[in-house]
């Protein structure tokens, strides 16, 4: 599997799951999201899935996409 | 009870005047004139002028005085080179290249160029001049099994644009993040940027990206007295939550 098959889907898991997410925003490069329990997200994971870099900051975890995150983040809207 | 700093008023002063009166590379009025004009001592005139000087408003000359600087150009940060960032603001830049040598990568560069520790990366450190005047010491690390043949003219031989070499092994830069802070330059940095008494530097990580594929990282730091950004601002994205799912 490629870093880009059904990476919506993959990033979501990492990120713990609908469950754990309280909203994400499409930023330019970046996917930021405020997450309920930052203990569960996977960063392994979200590598795996084509992030090219995590920052944790409390609840909110950016993950590195590229400009391709506006696409991302309607993808996880319809998975939401 | 609000003190009354008079250096302020001095300061204020002299901004009016460049702002309003004076010309880039006038001299500004004398210490003394300053003395008189405002009925302070020449620390309070020397604490002004020197706020200016740290501002880049005015320039100061070893025994010649102190003038109006040139203006900084500010620009939106885009993703080009020294070169074309200068080109793009109105300065002439060339640059002198420093190092250029073939190492291990550092955990923190392979980490940014997504190798594993130790992978051969090129490593290249270069001063950017703006106008004749230094701006900016760069270094960048680029990733010896993607782009190979990198230092192969180096000395001598060496581009002027990395990003120009991407493009012609069929990495085509697109995007990248930049990270800013500013903090003071190293006396190594301080020398090679001609630093006088203002030592502030704004330091610019970045990582250059050609789709999925991680060229280049580089630090940099420019002369704070030179070079400003310019950030558009929009307003956020709307934010995405899981209630939408109930609609």
């Amino acid at each position: 599997m490629t870093p880009h098959d059904d990476q919506a889907g993959r990033i979501l898991r990492a990120l713990g799951g609908v469950d754990n997410i309280v909203e994400i925003e499409p930023c330019t490069t970046r996917l930021r999201s405020e997450v309920k329990d930052p203990a569960v997200v996977d960063q392994a994971a979200l590598r795996a899935a084509g992030a090219h870099g995590v920052v944790v900051s409390g609840r909110v975890v950016q993950v590195v996409i590229g400009p391709s995150v506006d696409v991302l983040a309607s993808e996880l809207e319809d998975l939401m | 009870m609000a003190p009354d700093y008079k250096h302020v008023r001095v300061r204020d002063y002299l901004r009016g005047l460049v702002a309003h009166e004076l010309a880039v590379g006038d001299t500004i009025p004398s210490e003394r004139e300053l003395c008189e004009r405002f009925g302070v001592s020449r620390m309070t005139v020397r604490q002004a002028i020197d706020a200016l000087v740290n501002e880049g408003l005015l320039h100061r000359e070893q025994g010649r005085g102190t003038f109006v600087a040139p203006p900084r150009t500010d620009m939106e940060l885009r993703l080009v080179g020294f070169g074309d960032d200068m080109r793009r603001r109105g300065m002439t830049p060339h640059t002198d290249l420093l190092d250029a040598e073939t190492v291990e990568a550092p955990w923190d560069v392979a980490e940014s160029l997504e190798l594993e520790a130790g992978a051969a990366v090129h490593h290249v450190q270069r001063l950017g001049w703006a106008d004749g005047r230094p701006m900016a010491l760069e270094e960048a690390w680029v990733s010896a099994a993607i782009f190979p043949d990198l230092l192969d003219g180096a000395p001598d031989a060496f581009p002027e644009s990395l990003y120009a070499t991407f493009r012609d092994h069929g990495h085509d830069p697109d995007w990248g993040e930049d990270t800013v802070s500013a903090s003071d330059a190293s006396e190594h940095e301080a020398e090679l940027l001609r630093l006088g008494s203002a030592r502030t530097v704004l330091r610019i990580a970045r990582r250059t990206f050609a789709g999925q594929v991680a060229c280049a990282f580089s630090r940099s730091c420019y002369r704070a007295d030179r070079y400003t950004l310019w950030v558009p601002l929009t307003a956020p994205n709307p934010v995405v939550t899981p209630a939408r799912r109930h609609r």
